[in-house]
């Protein structure tokens, strides 16, 4: 018999993958943006010569350092979990999602976890061209790296590349093209990359914005303010571009997770005047907005591109959902005969017709009774439908709330750093201690818009945990409660102090500042000691 | 033989660019995207800190130093 | 042979070869850790220590997380059941991982003894409990491992995980794991240590070498006495499929069935026991990286042994025989096989070839490390 693994065992874990996956997502962004503006800073050295620009590289390397370590440690937390809290997930995906995760492990963090010893201790052992490659190559190899975990998050999304075969009861590898080039993982990969970069220009900026204000270095400030405000003004307009596309394929890949970000519960057949709600209070039992301040005429041109394309309000996709649900229940009983006989080609036939919406049939198991599809007739057929419609819907207030909060800092930090920009570039942003102090201020911005962002695109996910071929609380290991208390309580402890001693550090390196020294030729006091030092970064160091 | 040693390999680098640039303009427009997105923020921000350090030299020209 | 049978067994001996790796360089990095509190008496002489493998330990650790993604994409199914149905010890594995990098990076930040003290203690625990933990899960594999999959394929745990940390063979198979470690640790320590951590390490490590002959010896016996699985009508070609029933029987000594029907196989743990004791006599005889390398062979002869013995298998059930996971249903698609193939080939050599260049790049010009000295441990 079908059992369902614990619903609370499943909460604890995707509670747990989430806090770890948040977590990790705290380090990843300042590392893929901070490399490319090392990368830049250092390019400047090497084209124009002048020392302090070297001087700098080597700062902000300093900082770099510190983030990096955990980064790296916490990403092997990830690449445990699907195995031991996500079994059934890790071994229905496994043959097409754990490729690209293993893809970037021999292409990226193997390059960069190398390159970037050299980075850091190999100032003097080569020529400034070969250390400016080196440093791209770090650049490049952290890039690459979120680029195959998205590629392998963009299938879970929007599967393409591979399909379920009957007769190895998982999804199959089919296509490599499809799954490196699907839409999805392409759009993310570039916005999660280039909000990487305004995470790190926003870092660098405030950081010069405190030393303008303690009047420390302005020498280091002044051209590191100017270099991130550029940076952060160009990746910020790229970033809101990138996400407007990535709504425009979730439109068509997700139409669920669109209709919740939005909060449309009811389809509007008049396109053109339909309203975009700016502010929303989705309550989910009414199945309505309790309160809503819409904007009209924005919502179509805004998410689909058009004047008259109709967007599916969340209780049509309800009832849309239906027939897939009532042909999933079909393609489940036909899969499980046809396990049971593989003589028994009605049975597969059944399910081919069926095949697209398998997934719709796992769904149904958790309402059908005594969670046997087999029990479902025509008397319980519509609450069952019913039910497992209801269930096809993300959590809207989540949703709709952390993709506004995304959003809303965005834009905030588009504005900041146009008139950062601006001052910088008429020299005057020393006449400004105000909007220095706002700009300080805004330092914890980017990470709420990426730790937001990742909320709004795993949470738009549910209930699926690959849209629409596995729901989530069937992916989870069978565990008993106590395993995973103990598993959430040790990850508490660890990380709690993991992240007291990482912003110890980071304030503290911070505050301290660059060495003074007056001369631009002279070089830098030995780096200050390399307590950031990144715990992977000495692989390629021979100390005998 | 060092000048077209050099000449060659920057012709194989420049043959494998505009073929990544075919594959990926063709397959992947975003990819593509931010092949030369990313390009041109870091070209255009080096750019913008070396026009500060021409701004610096102007400044110190005129007597007041701004550094 | 069919290409699909090729690429799996291909991938079980990748598979093999990394598991080898690990257990040769991680554990010489987990031996010196654990050994750290007892070869070195002073906070001087225990830096000393931790800076023999100060400069390899995260390289290491970089492949250790290789091997998890190429276990992932070669193996879904044996990744998805064994990380799940060892889950108390798995999370406790990744909690000294994660550990140990902090350890290396704060132990000697702040100079005083109680600070320095608690990273040692972590350094014993992170260093020891991974490879009691390495060994032991081999030991429960071996014995089959309670698990069986629904008609779906999601997977169902039986055994409670006290089971498995009490079951005397297994922390038999720990000991020995752990002994090894302590063995390749020692020889590492004599390499490029001076007394007294030589002296010390060479005469832990000789003791240790002599006792994982004994233990492998006894382990080797056990087993033969154990229940062992036999796969009969074996398909090496079916579709990788866990929940499909193979023909699996239960027989007493049937770990023993390969060696068996080739006798030459005997070879291979033969040539273990000689190394394990031949390097305990290069340890006293101050042969120290001849002892290494007869370390490295005995960790190669141990897990081809258990290898060997188990083919096909890669883990029993004990719940479900029919629904063991061997090498034929175990393994990733034939299309997802030949794209992990050609990664494998190109990257491998590319990064053997930039982490050449980097060595040499880095060699040399570094000082000996000095109290003030930043980049030392």
């Amino acid at each position: 018999m079908d059992m369902l693994i614990n619903p609370t065992v499943v909460e604890l874990s995707r509670l747990q993958f989430a806090l770890t996956a948040l977590y990790h997502f705290l380090f990843v962004p300042l590392t893929l943006g901070l490399t490319f503006i090392l990368a830049t800073m250092e390019t400047v050295y090497v084209v124009t010569g002048k020392q302090i620009y070297k001087e700098m590289t080597q700062f902000w390397g300093k900082l770099f350092a510190i983030n990096f370590a955990l980064g790296v440690a916490t990403g092997l937390t990830m690449e445990f979990e699907f195995g031991t809290n996500w079994s059934m997930y890790s071994h229905f995906v496994g043959d097409i999602f754990g490729t690209p995760l293993a893809i970037e492990g021999l292409m990226a963090f193997f390059m960069e976890s190398t390159f970037v010893g050299v980075m850091f201790f190999g100032w003097d052992r080569m020529s400034p061209k070969a250390h400016l490659v080196v440093t791209y190559l770090v650049a490049l190899g952290s890039n690459l790296s979120a680029l195959w975990i998205l590629i392998a998050n963009g299938f879970m999304q929007d599967p393409r590349g591979g399909t379920f075969d009957p007769n190895t009861m998982r999804m199959q590898f089919t296509s490599f093209v499809g799954l490196i080039f699907n839409p999805d993982a392409q759009a993310k990969f570039v916005h999660t990359s280039i909000a990487g970069f305004v995470t790190g220009s926003m870092f660098v900026m405030a950081v010069s914005a405190y030393y303008l204000l303690t009047k420390k270095r302005r020498d280091i400030a002044l051209r590191s303010f100017r270099l991130a405000a550029i940076f952060g003004v160009i990746s910020t307009v790229g970033v809101i571009t990138l996400g407007d596309a990535l709504g425009y394929i979730d439109a068509h890949a997700q139409p669920t997770k669109l209709a919740a970000m939005e909060a449309i519960w009811e389809t509007n057949p008049h396109t053109v005047s339909a309203s975009w709600n700016l502010i929303a209070f989705p309550s989910r039992t009414e199945q309505k907005n309790v309160f809503e301040i819409g904007i009209p005429y924005v919502l179509t041109p805004l998410l689909t591109h058009s004047e008259d394309t109709v967007i599916p309000g969340i209780k049509n996709l309800e009832q849309d959902a239906k027939p897939h649900i009532e042909n999933g229940i079909k393609a489940m009983i036909a899969l499980k005969a046809y396990n049971a006989d593989h003589n028994d080609t009605a049975a597969l036939a059944t399910f081919k017709q069926y095949e697209k919406d398998m997934g719709y049939g796992f769904l149904a198991k958790e309402f059908a009774p005594d969670q046997d599809l087999a029990k479902v007739n025509a008397s319980n057929l519509p609450s069952v439908l019913d039910k497992t419609a209801k269930a096809t819907i993300p959590n809207v207030w989540v949703e709709f709330w952390a993709f506004r909060l995304m959003v809303a800092a965005g834009f905030f930090m588009l504005v900041l750093f146009a008139f950062a920009a601006y001052y910088s570039l008429k020299n005057e942003i020393e006449k400004h201690p105000l909007f220095l102090k706002i700009a300080l201020w805004s330092v914890p911005l980017p990470w709420i818009a990426c730790e937001f962002g990742w909320i709004t695109a795993e949470n738009g996910r549910q209930p699926w945990t690959v849209y629409g071929w596995l729901p989530t609380f069937v992916s989870a290991s069978s565990h008993s409660v106590s395993y995973m208390i103990f598993s959430l309580i040790g990850f508490v402890l660890l990380y709690s102090t993991f992240i007291a001693a990482e912003l110890y550090l980071m304030f503290k390196y911070a505050r301290l500042g660059p060495q003074e020294s007056h001369h631009h030729g002279e070089e830098p006091a030995a780096g200050g000691g390399m307590a950031g030092k990144p715990a992977f970064a000495k692989s390629s160091m021979n100390r005998s | 033989m060092k000048g077209l040693l050099t000449f060659i390999t920057g012709f194989v680098i420049l043959a494998f660019a505009l073929f990544l640039a075919v594959i990926t303009g063709d397959y992947g427009p975003w990819y593509f995207a931010w092949l030369v997105g990313t390009t041109m923020i870091v070209l255009i921000s080096a750019s913008g800190a070396a026009m500060f350090d021409r701004q610096d030299e102007e400044l110190n020209q005129k007597g007041i130093s701004s550094r | 042979m069919d290409a699909y049978v090729f690429l799996k067994v291909l991938w079980w001996l990748l598979l093999g070869v990394l598991l080898m790796g690990l257990a040769i360089m991680v554990g010489m990095d987990m031996g010196v850790g654990a050994l750290m509190r007892f070869v070195g008496k002073t906070d001087g002489e225990r830096r000393e220590a931790l800076n023999i493998v100060g400069p390899h330990w995260d390289g290491n650790q970089v492949w250790f997380i290789l091997g998890g993604g190429a276990i992932f994409a070669a193996f879904p199914s044996l990744y998805a059941t064994s990380f799940s149905v060892f889950y108390i010890v798995m999370i406790l594995l990744l909690f000294s991982m994660i550990m140990r990098p902090v350890a290396f990076e704060y132990r000697s930040k702040v100079p005083t003894e109680k600070w320095r003290n608690t990273w040692d203690w972590v350094f014993l625990i992170s260093g020891a409990l991974p490879m009691i933990i390495y060994g032991a899960a081999i030991g429960n594999i071996l014995e089959g491992v309670g698990f069986h999959f629904g008609w779906d394929g999601q997977y169902y745990q039986t055994e409670s995980f006290i089971w498995y940390l009490l079951n005397p063979f297994a922390i038999l198979c720990g000991v020995l794991a752990l002994t090894m470690a302590i063995y390749q640790g020692s020889a590492m320590l004599m390499i490029r240590g001076v007394d007294p951590i030589y002296s010390r390490a060479k005469k832990i490590g000789s003791v240790a070498g002599v006792l994982s002959a004994i233990l492998f010896v006894v382990g080797g016996i056990w087993i033969s006495a154990k229940t062992g699985y036999v796969l009969h009508d074996a398909d090496p070609s079916m579709p990788a499929n866990i929940s499909a029933a193979q023909n699996v029987t239960r027989e007493a000594g049937a770990w023993l069935n390969n060696y068996h029907s080739a006798p030459i196989l005997w070879i291979v743990p033969l040539i273990g026991i000689l190394a394990m004791l031949a390097g305990s006599f290069a340890m006293r005889a101050q042969k120290a990286g001849l002892a290494w390398w007869l370390g490295a062979i005995s960790w190669i002869s141990i897990l081809g042994t258990v290898g060997i013995s188990m083919f096909p298998f890669l883990m029993p059930s004990s719940d479900n025989p029919a629904q063991s996971i061997t090498v034929w249903n175990g393994t990733g698609s034939q299309y997802n096989l030949i794209w992990m193939t050609i990664f494998t080939a190109i990257f491998v050599p590319t990064i053997l070839a930039y982490t050449t260049w980097c060595f040499n790049v880095m060699r040399g010009k570094v000082k000996a490390p000095a109290a003030s000295d930043d980049h030392a441990y």
